[in-house]
């Protein structure tokens, strides 16, 4: 049996069917299973990820794929593969809409990550049959599809002209909410998103607030870790600095006026008992 | 009439003795062959001595001279075979008594005069080896020679001068021994530690490389500062010992590295190919194998700057130096053995434009090209590599206005003194094992020399889960773990020296 969903299939998404111009035929691998439409969120962002995208993205995808939210993204690389991670660490649903054809994975390098969705009862679809190669004119067909898909979108790092802008017009445009997730007014990856904000996007601060979206409020706040209370003087003021500002040891060193070697020793067994975690050479404050 | 002139050919840093059979005819048209497998430059050999003899004002003769070298099966290269030859000419036409036990070698210049030729040294001793007593080199290559005590070096300025001596109008006096003294020059490095502003950590990779022999990977943007730091990294090593001297100069001399008049190389060796360098180049070869620069590193630092823009052949062709810290070089003629146990310090950018990470200036790169541009550099490269540290870019005008912190910078000379402490307590541990530094240690020598405490097992297994390391990884942790209880002036391994070492681990395997 093809795995075809036509536009007249009482199985067909309805939300999709609102759009203009919705596929006529939608290709797919998994299990079509219609509960997996019912509340979705789309996620999208920036190729070009940056540390603080990963982060962000694996926390606020997680809890909210943890309370039930399908997440529907592009596949591509950066802020989409990270945001169908998140929701399958999180034992939550995703749904990966392809721009090329239904037989080919794009990008081909991600293979472990498309079996770990389709394992996960994930779904994978395309408007595209076959091994149809992927163009520059289908990546805003797919977006459409993501955006269709979806109750409302959520842009977490956007560039300049970031494609991901284009999915957060689509979304405007089909009346669907819009959601930003604000940045470092310094960093190039957080111009678009900041521009969302500016223009009327909602702003994302926590979970809760997209939660609220699809009727959920009593999600709760994972607790902070319990942190071990016997930290040495040295640990102690490690930790403080870093829950400041995340920093490299080379700072650490010189603000604490400590050897890089004392700092490195504190920093590593810090790390290996949970308390902190790297990113990038920089230390954070799990 | 027969005259047999003694002479010695190196091959690498082998030397074999060389029969020079000068034989001059009483009949025959005149003329001049060499035979015994003569290469180019020795065949031109026949025009040098000719029009030195005959610069020198001495009789060329017109008759029939053959030259034989043998053993006669041997390919002869090289120039130092004018002077055995013009002396062998000299002996049959003016009929001198040649000095026994006498080993002769040089090249002569048109004029007569004799000129710096390369592997002199080797000469030497080879014939201490040998118990040959004297040997006849070019004043420019005699103090070369004169390090090795025990053989009478005589100085050769030109063939008139000889050919005084040997008629006995004049006496020579052999060169002098040069000893080795304790006055070795501190390597000159450009740069002292205490120019170098922030870069806590990488000094402190530095210190630990320098002090146990690590190899070590400095990843960092353009104008961090990783080449300083490298340039840097050649101040705080201990000076060479008179017989990491030996070798090194061995190596300089054999390649003709040596400058005339030059002697013991003194400052440990400091190599920094450019990128574009072939395989050869880099480990050593051609038709007749020479050196490469990882036995010109010999002893010292092997600095690759933009390691990952070196092809991977070359980069590959390593493997064998780093783990071995020799190199044999086969060729269809002749293989050839180089030491090459040197220090690498590669350094190499984040991605192919430079600015991953970087506070101020964007990325340009796509995050696929810079998982292809990190896989430039192969794992069993990378894995041979103990210490691996990021080298983040500074802002220097911030750091250079805190004039306290620019005081209270350690020079080299400082960091110095506790690498060569910790030399020292490597040298004592490992007098029985062969081996010199932290870093050479094989699994045999771990097991003798780094006994670890339960907690500490426990530590690294821990590290090993949650930072993935390889079986290979975890032995280099505790070479630098060693190494740094060796600088605390610790006998055993503590958690403290462990959870440092873990900072220099390779973090390729974590990135996604």
């Amino acid at each position: 049996m093809k795995n075809i969903v036509e536009i007249s299939d009482p199985k067909y998404p309805s939300l999709l069917k609102k759009i203009d111009q919705p596929p006529e035929k939608l290709y797919y691998k998994g299990n079509w299973n219609a509960a997996l439409f019912e509340k979705c969120l789309a996620v999208v962002g920036s190729r070009k990820m940056t540390s603080y995208g990963r982060q962000i993205t694996a926390k606020l995808v997680s809890e909210i794929a943890a309370e039930g939210i399908t997440i529907v993204s592009g596949f591509m690389y950066g802020i989409d593969a990270a945001a169908h991670k998140a929701a399958l660490a999180a034992g939550g649903k995703t749904i990966a809409v392809m721009p090329c054809g239904i037989d080919l994975i794009h990008p081909e390098y991600q293979a472990d990550l498309y079996k770990e969705i389709l394992k996960n009862d994930g779904l994978i679809i395309s408007e595209f049959e076959g091994a149809f190669p992927p163009a520059l004119w289908t990546y805003p067909r797919r977006n459409r599809i993501v955006a269709g898909l979806s109750l409302a979108a959520m842009v977490i790092e956007a560039g300049q002209k970031s494609g991901s802008l284009i999915t957060a017009g689509l979304a405007e445009k089909y009346k669907r909410k819009l959601f930003a997730v604000p940045g470092q007014l310094t960093s190039t990856q957080s111009k678009g998103t900041l521009r969302l904000i500016k223009a009327g996007a909602s702003i994302v601060t926590c979970a809760q607030d997209v939660l609220a979206a699809y009727g959920i409020s009593n999600h709760k706040i994972p607790g902070e870790k319990l942190r071990s209370l016997n930290l040495n003087k040295l640990e102690r003021n490690i930790v403080e600095k870093l829950q400041q500002e995340p920093m490299r040891i080379d700072a650490l060193s010189r603000l604490l006026e400590v050897t890089a070697s004392e700092i490195g020793t504190s920093v590593s067994l810090m790390q290996l008992k949970g308390f902190l975690f790297e990113e990038e050479g920089k230390y954070y404050v799990n | 009439m027969l005259i047999k002139v003694s002479s010695a050919s190196n091959s690498g840093l082998q030397t074999i003795a060389i029969d020079v059979e000068i034989n001059v005819a009483g009949k025959g048209l005149p003329a001049f062959e060499i035979i015994g497998l003569p290469n180019k430059a020795v065949d031109e050999s026949r025009d040098r001595v000719k029009t030195a003899i005959i610069n020198s004002h001495i009789q060329f003769p017109s008759r029939r001279i053959t030259i034989n070298l043998a053993p006669a099966d041997i390919p002869k290269e090289g120039s130092f075979y004018d002077l055995p030859i013009a002396v062998g000419i000299l002996a049959s036409v003016v009929g001198y008594q040649l000095p026994e036990e006498s080993l002769f070698f040089g090249e002569l210049s048109l004029d007569g005069t004799l000129r710096h030729t390369r592997g002199a040294l080797l000469l030497s001793l080879f014939a201490k080896e040998k118990g040959i007593k004297n040997i006849f080199v070019p004043k420019a290559s005699a103090n070369e020679a004169a390090i090795v005590k025990g053989v009478n070096v005589y100085p050769i300025e030109s063939l008139n001068q000889l050919s005084s001596y040997f008629s006995g109008e004049i006496d020579l006096q052999p060169a002098k021994y040069i000893e080795a003294k304790d006055d070795w020059m501190n390597a000159q490095a450009e740069f002292d530690m205490a120019e170098i502003l922030g870069q806590e950590q990488a000094k402190r990779a530095a210190e630990i490389s320098a002090s146990g022999g690590h190899n070590l990977f400095l990843v960092g943007t353009p104008g961090s500062g990783k080449t300083m730091l490298a340039r840097a990294l050649a101040g705080i090593l201990p000076s060479l010992s008179e017989k990491e001297s030996l070798e090194v100069t061995k190596i300089y001399s054999a390649s003709g590295r040596i400058p005339p008049e030059g002697s013991l190389v003194k400052t440990r060796p400091f190599r920094a190919p450019h990128h574009t360098i072939s395989r050869v180049g880099l480990i050593g070869g051609s038709t007749k194998p020479q050196p490469g620069e990882v036995s010109l590193s010999h002893r010292g630092i092997l600095f690759l700057d933009e390691f990952s823009e070196f092809p991977r052949s070359v980069l590959e062709a390593l493997r064998q130096p780093l783990e071995d810290g020799s190199l044999t070089i086969s060729r269809s003629r002749e293989r050839v053995t180089y030491p090459s146990r040197f220090v690498l310090i590669a350094s190499a950018n984040p991605c192919p434009c430079g600015y991953l990470h970087h506070p101020k200036k964007p990325c340009l790169c796509t995050s696929r090209e810079v998982e292809k541009y990190r896989k430039r550099v192969s794992g069993p490269i990378l894995d041979r590599i103990d210490l691996h540290i990021d080298v983040p870019v500074v802002d220097i005008k911030e750091l250079a206005k805190d004039r306290r912190l620019k005081d209270e910078l350690e020079p080299s000379a400082i960091i110095r003194g506790r690498v060569i402490r910790a030399r020292e307590t490597q040298k004592n541990r490992f007098f029985d094992d062969g081996i010199h530094t932290n870093a050479e240690m094989k699994n045999k020598h771990i097991k003798k020399h780094c006994p670890l405490s339960k907690e500490v097992r426990h530590l690294l297994q821990q590290a090993g889960m949650n930072f993935q390391l390889s079986a290979r990884s975890y032995y280099k942790m505790i070479k630098v773990a060693r190494t740094i209880a060796d600088l605390d002036d610790s006998r055993d391994i503590t958690v403290s020296h462990m959870a440092e070492a873990l900072q220099y681990r390779p973090r390729v395997q974590e990135r996604e």
